[in-house]
């Protein structure tokens, strides 16, 4: 999972590194695909991360769910757009990039605001200043902020449903167990082996597709 | 008999809406087509307007309407979404457009620009193509070929097919198998949770190739002369190369490997599947593709 320069990655892609210490992680990086893979995934986190600024939910989304669930759409979209847009730096170590993944996942639509807004009201939406810890290191589907942003979403999706043909919905549920099976399998492999890389990784893209699935059925119904 | 033959015909007619609208188009102006059920088949023409032939019930109607910057095409029932209606339409070959639908096929011929495509319950196929292409499907299977541009498709239960296509490509199944024949890109970023990927196409010096299922198996065709990092990562599969590769070991369920220079990036990447590298040509026709057999992980 991890080697001497792992934890060094992140200061890498912040241009933060000595001139000889850029010159052996480069060196590293060309022999080392985990590295190489790592560095990779840490470019498209805060690629991510960055286009947050200029991307915030659906504005056709959001109402309808606050409308289901009962908050104001107004107060959270004035207080998401009149947020101070601070370029953010963002510092990762490689055991904390899946759950960088997760979470970025979880702020980067309607379940963030949902998440924000309901389970972490003082928290600027736009994350204006993360380090790893804003983060956490925990983002599993037990982690709070997850299982939340998930029962939000089932939430809308059920009080929703009535707007859906059956059969959607019957093709929702089957994919959305698909995905579920995904989740479990990669979370037994973790339980045996719980710094793979890879493993880590691969469960945080199965709980971010989730998340997106979940979106897109109640983007759909809200169109319906 | 001729009887009844007759008043099925008579039936049938006093059902049967038909429509037939042409209006002129200016320069740049897009095309926006909503068609609730049914069908919509778009074939471009050299002409500066568009034609649309409409076939439905005379319950639902189709409103057709031009703008300096858009032409609209609209269907709705008499009290609600319309049934089915099938929609012919020719466009210009330089139009953009934009076609939606719930219980409804998308088929596009000849595009010349951007196009975006949306079913829920409907197929997607388009031939053409330039510029940004986003095709989603919910269920049904979305089908690109002969295109260049930013390609972004989704499908939930759905196979998804490019060929012939240049630009970037990114695509995204739940449960559906991603085909990538004869492809031109720098940029592919594709993945599925149950199903099967198969890319056959350039590795470009500095190039970004990332192709991830959950479960099923992954099959990628190498150049000889190519220059590219591979990192192959599968926890339950076996991987094979039909040609020398120098295995490194790199972490648990992980290995690498250089061909050329390692300009590009390669990653291939199932929980449960196997890893297949080809030459171009090796490839087998992916549409009954081998299941992998349950073996342990060697690595």
């Amino acid at each position: 999972m991890s080697d001497t320069w792992t934890d060094r990655l992140s200061e890498y892609l912040d241009g933060e590194l000595g001139g000889a210490e850029r010159i052996a992680l480069e060196a590293h990086l060309a022999g080392c695909a985990v590295c190489a893979a790592a560095l990779e995934e840490l470019r498209r986190v805060v690629a991510r991360a960055r286009a947050l600024d200029d991307r915030p939910p659906a504005a056709d989304l959001w109402p309808a769910i606050a409308e289901q669930i009962g908050v104001s759409s107004r107060a959270h979209a004035a207080r998401g757009l009149e947020a101070p847009r601070a370029r953010r730096r963002l510092s990762f170590t490689i055991p904390q990039l899946a759950a960088a993944s997760v979470a970025l996942a979880l702020l980067s639509g309607g379940g963030a605001w949902l998440l924000v807004g309901r389970h972490q009201p003082e928290r600027n939406p736009s994350v204006a200043t993360p380090g790893p810890k804003a983060f956490g290191v925990n983002a599993g589907p037990a982690d709070p902020r997850y299982a939340a942003a998930v029962a939000d979403l089932e939430l809308v999706m059920e009080r929703g449903r009535g707007r859906l043909d059956t059969a959607t919905v019957r093709v929702i549920e089957k994919n959305l167990a698909i995905i579920d099976r995904a989740i479990h399998d990669a979370q037994r492999a973790l339980a045996a082996d719980p710094a793979n890389a890879y493993l880590n990784l691969h469960l945080a893209e199965q709980m971010r597709r989730k998340l997106e699935l979940l979106r897109q059925v109640n983007a759909l119904a809200a169109r319906s | 008999m001729f009887t009844t033959l007759a008043t099925l015909a008579a039936l049938t007619l006093a059902y049967q809406g038909e429509s037939d609208t042409t209006v002129a188009v200016q320069a740049g102006a897009r095309l926006d087509v909503n068609n609730f059920g049914g069908e919509i088949a778009v074939r471009t023409w050299s002409q500066n307007s568009v034609r649309v032939r409409a076939s439905h019930s005379t319950r639902d109607r189709v409103d057709v309407s031009a703008s300096a910057t858009a032409v609209s095409v609209r269907t709705s029932g008499r009290r609600g979404p319309s049934s089915i209606v099938e929609l012919q339409i020719t466009a210009p070959t330089w139009m953009a457009l934009t076609l939606s639908g719930v219980y409804t096929d998308i088929t596009v011929e000849g595009a010349g620009d951007a196009v975006t495509a949306e079913s829920v319950q409907g197929d997607v196929t388009v031939t053409g193509g330039n510029g940004n292409i986003s095709l989603k499907s919910v269920e049904g299977s979305v089908t690109l070929s002969k295109t260049h541009g930013r390609i972004e498709i989704t499908t939930v239960e759905g196979d998804v097919t490019v060929s012939d296509a240049v630009g970037e490509i990114s695509a995204e199944s739940v449960d559906g198998d991603l085909r990538l024949l004869h492809i031109e890109a720098s940029s592919v970023d594709v993945n599925t949770v149950d199903g099967d990927i198969t890319y056959d196409g350039t590795i470009r010096d500095g190039g970004r190739y990332r192709l991830s299922t959950h479960d099923g198996d992954v099959t990628v065709s190498v150049p000889p002369n190519a220059s590219v990092v591979v990192s192959v990562a599968t926890f339950d599969g076996e991987f094979d190369a039909s040609f020398p590769v120098n295995l490194t070991r790199a972490g648990k369920h992980r290995f690498s490997f250089t061909i050329g220079g390692g300009s590009a990036r390669l990653e291939l990447e199932t929980f449960d599947g196997n890893i297949r590298l080809r030459r171009p040509g090796q490839l087998t026709e992916p549409a009954q593709p081998e299941r992998k057999p349950k073996h342990d992980n060697p690595y």
